[in-house]
């Protein structure tokens, strides 16, 4: 099997992508859809839970995707959870089973999993956040027994936006996850928690000690949901944060991922709060 | 070391356009751009600093990445038959500038596009003898000689260049050219004299020493000067254009009408532009000039050092001659050592 | 199915229709993706079936809204066409000077024969989807333009200063020439014809997202030009857009 990175062939480029065909799509909400790609035979995405890929449809652009599928599942294959945002992304969303668009990646540093074995996990998913967490939450899962208590607090805007909806059902239903949801504003038959991410904390008694939290979601989030941790005393260096930047190139040559010092598509775009306390640019 | 009369610098110049485009420096409206030379009457070695820098060569300002065919999904890399190029007259701060480039075109992922234009390039240098502009500040930042790693590089004695040869590409410029002669005793005599003559020449600009800079940036992120610096800043990017160490890109597809032959490019970019760390959905991670402003500058003068062991900035002083509103390296760095130095100087009495 | 194109135009010199004129001239390809359905100034057939009308000119009088607001309703994208359509262009510099003194200037004793207000971009009177800047526009910006449309997307205009291009392109700044220009707050996207061909820029394709108004000036005032002239370099294109900043929009 091929790896999609280039940069070993002297006369490729780095920034040429690998086609990919859309084999299953679906609509989880309004603006966000759900892709199943799959490689040319013999290639393969050989990621890691956290890392993006860069998608391009030719002729549009490019844009940096986190990867929401199992890395022991991909077998040539990917998954993408994408929000219709952008000039890419709403191209991509017109999109349907059989077209083809590039791939190149993945990109970045992913979640430090081989540091998670033993410990009480806390996935923690805003929105959108959810789709990096998926890979992370199905790894772990697969490998159930490496790991202490794993609870998932997910919070969506309405309960119109939940995300993966048959992953979410079949978490719940296992007795080794504890799944905590809600949302910011309730619609009618909803008879669940309403409220920001941050009040379904208390609801997940784990000590502070060895337990180690994987955050994403939207820049306001995070500010809000580190208070609690710090102040319930988990460790800096066990608070684990996925950071969305521009990035043009994934290689950490554009330029546009800096935050101070950090190439985020590089160092990140998973990165612990100790690594990212003093940086005014990733959590402003 | 070799000699090369003067009057042989047209004969080397001709021999050497046989087999390469060789550029070098050509007046236009006072300045100098470099530029491919016709005739080697044309060669001017004598200048004060270009428009751009010699890195456009290597990192031009649009380069196709790769062409598609945005049906058939065919695409092919364009790293195009480069022609071997020589950049004649590269001032030594020029040169630091390309070894910085090579480090960071090099670490981690390579770009294949970099490397194979910096591969077909050899490079030429001049020792500088008397400062080229009065915002020049390459003494303050130690590119005032020329670095590891060179090709060839010229000193001017006069009626004759004193020849070093750094590099197997630069040997390969004068190997088995009868132009180029041994030196005797005077002419290394010569050098020494030309040499130290050279650096009363030059003042130190900066108000501290070079490698405080980082200290000094890390010190002073919460400066008030970013806000009163970025109220006066244009954000019209010219500093980052004719950067010789900026090297950010932004990648766009060009197709035809019938949406089908295309390119991918990429553009230089510019942290000074509002948008550069935007978001698709509109969040700005850098949201004010200040802001902006204060990254160059970390960039340059401790990021870069940091990540890859050589500073950002080189001192050439473009920056400073292209900005419409005044705003200096030398002016603002030394703005921050002063507004420092009462405190320092606290702290030192009081231990 | 080709997208039906139709061409319209409010007060303006129908220099930028002529552009698209000769836009299909080198890129014959374009008729081979659209259909033009109406277009005054190039043929006689007119329909006024169409899902994308591209717009010149500024609206300068009432009754120019109904027919703006007709076209609306029947487009599905309307695109404003340079500088007069996007910025009010030229004629906005009367918005300064009471609207009787004009009518008097142009018009003399028949100034009350004819109808006209405050000079406004297409944006004053309805929402306008995409502009192509300029005085006039860039021929390869309009095949641009209508490329991103036939993706089904936006035309992707530059927002950043035409500095930016202009380094690009390797001129010596026309401030270092001893001129100057309006490049630091205007938008990019004409590679700097001006200033490449020795003239500072005027500011045509409109200022940048945030421009720096006051740094501009002193930029200008320190090459010697009066506050007079730097409020008639600033106006005339920028008008409408410097009241607006200002807090001014004409009734």
């Amino acid at each position: 099997m091929t790896t999609l990175l280039r940069e070993t062939l002297t006369h490729s480029s780095i920034y040429m992508p690998t086609p990919a065909r859309i084999v299953e799509v679906e609509q989880f909400t309004e603006v966000e859809k759900w892709f199943h790609l799959e490689l040319p035979s013999g290639f393969t995405i050989d990621h890691k839970p956290g890392q993006f890929v860069e998608v391009s449809i030719l002729g549009i652009g490019e844009a940096p995707i986190s990867i929401c599928s199992s890395p022991a599942r991909s077998n040539g294959s990917f998954e993408l959870c994408v929000r219709r945002v952008g000039k890419l992304t709403d191209a991509l969303h017109r999109l349907d089973v059989g077209s083809m668009i590039a791939v190149r990646g993945p990109f970045g540093h992913g979640f430090p999993i081989d540091r998670f074995h033993g410990k009480d996990i806390i996935f923690i998913a805003g929105g959108l956040g959810l789709a990096p967490l998926r890979s992370l939450i199905t790894e772990v899962l697969d490998e159930r027994g490496k790991y202490g208590r794993v609870a998932l607090l997910y919070g969506a805007r309405t309960p119109n936006d939940f995300l993966f909806p048959a992953d979410l059902a079949a978490w719940a239903d296992r007795d080794d996850v504890e799944c905590h949801v809600t949302v910011d504003r309730p619609s009618e038959g909803w008879d669940g928690p309403v409220g920001v991410i941050t009040t379904l904390l208390p609801k997940v008694k784990f000590p502070a000690r060895n337990t180690v939290v994987a955050i994403v979601g939207p820049p306001v989030m995070y500010r809000f949901v580190l208070d609690e941790l710090l102040a319930a005393g988990i460790a800096e260096g066990n608070i684990w944060l996925s950071f969305e930047r521009q990035m043009k190139c994934g290689v950490g040559k554009c330029g546009h991922c800096q935050m101070h010092h950090i190439y985020t598509c590089q160092q990140g775009p998973v990165l612990s709060y100790a690594e990212v306390k003093n940086l005014e640019e990733a959590l402003s | 070391m070799k000699i090369l009369p003067k009057h042989s610098l047209k004969a080397w110049v001709d021999r050497l356009r046989a087999t390469h485009r060789v550029v070098a420096p050509r007046e236009t409206y006072g300045q100098y751009i470099f530029e491919e030379i016709e005739n080697a009457d044309d060669l001017v070695l004598d200048y004060h600093t270009s428009v751009l820098p010699p890195k456009k060569y290597l990192l031009p300002p649009r380069e196709d990445l790769f062409a598609f065919n945005a049906k058939t999904m065919e695409m092919s890399p364009l790293i195009e038959e480069i022609q071997p190029t020589v950049i004649m007259a590269l001032h030594t701060c020029d040169l630091h500038a390309i070894t910085l480039l090579d480090k960071i075109q090099g670490t981690g992922h390579t770009d294949q596009h970099y490397q194979a234009r910096r591969r077909k390039t050899t490079l030429v240098s001049i020792e500088c003898l008397k400062p080229c502009m009065d915002h020049a500040f390459c003494k303050s930042m130690g590119t005032l000689a020329v670095p590891e790693g060179f090709d060839v590089h010229l000193t001017d004695l006069g009626d004759r260049y004193a020849v070093e040869i750094g590099s197997e590409q630069g040997e390969q410029l004068i190997e088995g050219l009868s132009l180029f002669w041994e030196p005797v005793e005077a002419d290394y005599d010569r050098v020494n004299q030309v040499m130290a003559g050279k650096w009363p020449n030059f003042d130190y600009r900066l108000d501290c020493d070079v490698t405080d800079l980082p200290d000094l940036l890390a010190a002073n992120q919460d400066s008030a000067l970013w806000d009163e610096v970025g109220d006066t800043c244009l954000a019209c990017g010219q500093c980052t254009k004719v950067c010789p160490t900026c090297y950010c890109f932004d990648v766009l597809d060009e197709i035809d009408l019938k949406l089908e032959h295309g390119k991918r490019i990429r553009v230089w970019d510019s942290c000074l532009i509002e948008k550069f760390a935007v978001v698709a959905g509109g969040h700005n991670f850098r949201s004010s000039q200040a802001r902006r402003l204060r990254h160059r500058f970390l960039r340059k003068g401790k990021y870069q050092y940091e990540s890859y062991g050589l500073l950002g900035c080189v001192g050439c002083g473009r920056c400073a001659l292209s900005c419409p509103a005044h705003i200096t390296p030398i002016g603002l760095l030394n703005t921050l050592a002063e507004r420092r130095r009462p405190a320092t100087e606290e702290a030192s009495s009081q231990s | 199915m080709k997208p039906k194109v139709a061409f319209f135009e409010f007060t303006s010199c129908e220099g930028c229709q002529l552009t698209v004129l000769d836009t299909l001239q080198r890129h014959p390809e374009l008729l081979e993706v659209i259909e033009i359905v109406q277009f005054r100034e190039a043929m006689t057939e007119r329909s006024d079936d169409y899902q994308i009308a591209f717009i010149e000119g500024s609206c300068t009088r009432p009754s120019d809204e109904a027919k703006i607001r007709e076209i609306r309703t029947q487009a599905q994208i309307v695109i404003a066409v340079g500088a007069c359509a996007h910025l009010g262009g030229i004629n906005a510099i009367r918005n300064r000077m009471p609207l009787d003194d004009v009518r008097e200037y142009v018009y003399g004793d028949k100034k009350d024969w004819f109808e006209t207000y405050p000079a406004r971009p297409l944006s004053a009177v309805i929402k306008v989807d995409a502009v192509i800047p300029g005085c006039p526009i860039d021929r390869d910006e309009f095949a641009m333009a209508v490329t991103h449309l036939l993706q089904g997307r936006m035309p992707a205009i530059p927002d950043y200063p035409l500095c930016i291009e202009c380094k690009l392109t390797e001129n010596v700044c026309m401030f270092l020439r001893g001129q100057t220009c309006l490049g630091p707050i205007t938008r990019a996207g004409c590679d700097a014809i001006c200033p490449s061909c020795g003239q500072g820029c005027e500011g045509c394709r409109g200022l940048v997202p945030s421009p720096n108004l006051g740094s501009i000036k002193d930029a200008l005032r320190e090459r010697g030009m009066t506050e007079e002239q730097i409020d008639a370099r600033l106006s005339l294109f920028l008008t409408y857009q410097t009241m607006q900043m200002d807090g001014v929009t004409p009734a």
